[in-house]
């Protein structure tokens, strides 16, 4: 299950970051996404010459805490995706489903004219398109 | 559900951004004009570089950027790439087109080369040509600096024309 997902800037400002538990430990999973972060910057300026290819844009698995699990995917335009989830058996071909869907959401929220870049992302459309995909998360097999 | 729009309404607008910014909006101070439109052009191409580096891999250096403008985002925005792709390696590029789509169906009047110099009459009119089109080069222009910005690259980018429909734009990285 999902928890949280976060859309971060290229100077690391927060764009959409939204919580899908009902308990009150929205600060926590900020928190978490926030040291991802950092998580994010190393994978991509220190590649491992083992792991898979510095070009894509499907980050992996960024760092396991003691209850979740931390998802990071980085755009060509520097844009970065977090998405944390308490899952323990999620498969990696769901989850780079899942932000390939998260992209093309996002891109049409973008190109609002109405959106200013760098701000935050304020269309009542893109959440509930992303409370949606997030609802189906893992719930269907993988098609 | 794609929707389309027919290319001569898109060319009609160009036409109709320029001619209204500069006799319309700014009729006073036409040289307000071309930034204008220059960042009207930066807004799109912001936002189209979003949607047209979807599913790429990440770009490792500025010459990849490049040339994703050159082949790939010229060929979704006007059908064709880049003809040409000219680089000093010290972060000036020029980006040659040959058949610029938005300049194929405009036409300059000869009839309008002011009397009085008549020496070199292909010379003038020329002159009269890249100046009344370089103002429809600005949107293009905006275009190309908008998505160079969105992928970590700023710049300044320019146009000239030669001969239409052809034309150039110098793409300069800002160090």
């Amino acid at each position: 299950m999902i928890v949280c997902l976060a859309v971060v800037g290229h100077q690391n400002n927060p764009l959409y970051i939204q919580s899908f538990t009902e308990a009150d430990d929205a600060l926590k999973l900020h928190h978490i996404v926030h040291c991802s972060l950092d998580v994010v910057d190393e994978r991509v300026n220190n590649p491992k010459k083992s792991g898979p290819t510095i070009n894509e844009a499907f980050l992996g698995l960024l760092y396991p805490t003691e209850n979740y699990k931390v998802y990071g995917y980085l755009t060509n335009t520097k844009v970065k995706f977090i998405l944390v989830t308490t899952d323990l058996d999620v498969r990696d071909a769901d989850v780079r489903n899942f932000f390939r869907r998260f992209h093309a959401a996002y891109v049409d929220a973008v190109t609002n004219p109405f959106h200013v870049p760098g701000k935050k992302i304020t269309s009542k459309i893109f959440a509930e398109r992303v409370s949606t995909m997030v609802k189906s998360f893992g719930l269907s097999p993988a098609s | 559900m794609v929707r389309e729009v027919a290319e001569s309404c898109v060319e009609s607008l160009m036409a109709e951004i320029v001619s209204s910014y500069c006799k319309g909006v700014y009729a006073n101070k036409p040289e307000l004009a071309a930034p204008r439109i220059e960042a009207i052009g930066f807004q799109v191409g912001h936002r189209l570089s979003e949607r047209y580096t979807m599913d790429r891999p990440r770009f490792t250096d500025h010459l990849e950027a490049i040339k994703f403008i050159c082949k790939d985002f010229w060929s979704d925005l006007f059908k064709k790439q880049i003809d040409n792709l000219k680089t000093n390696h010290r972060g000036t590029f020029v980006l040659q087109d040959d058949w610029f789509r938005w300049l194929a169906h405009m036409s300059v009047d000869p009839s309008l080369v002011t009397s009085g110099s008549i020496q070199d009459p292909s010379a003038m009119a020329e002159n009269e040509a890249a100046q009344a089109t370089g103002l429809h080069l600005y949107f293009p222009c905006g275009i190309i600096r908008g998505a160079l910005s969105n992928l970590g690259i700023p710049c300044a980018v320019s146009a000239d024309i030669s001969n239409l429909p052809a034309c150039s734009f110098v793409v300069r990285i800002k160090v």
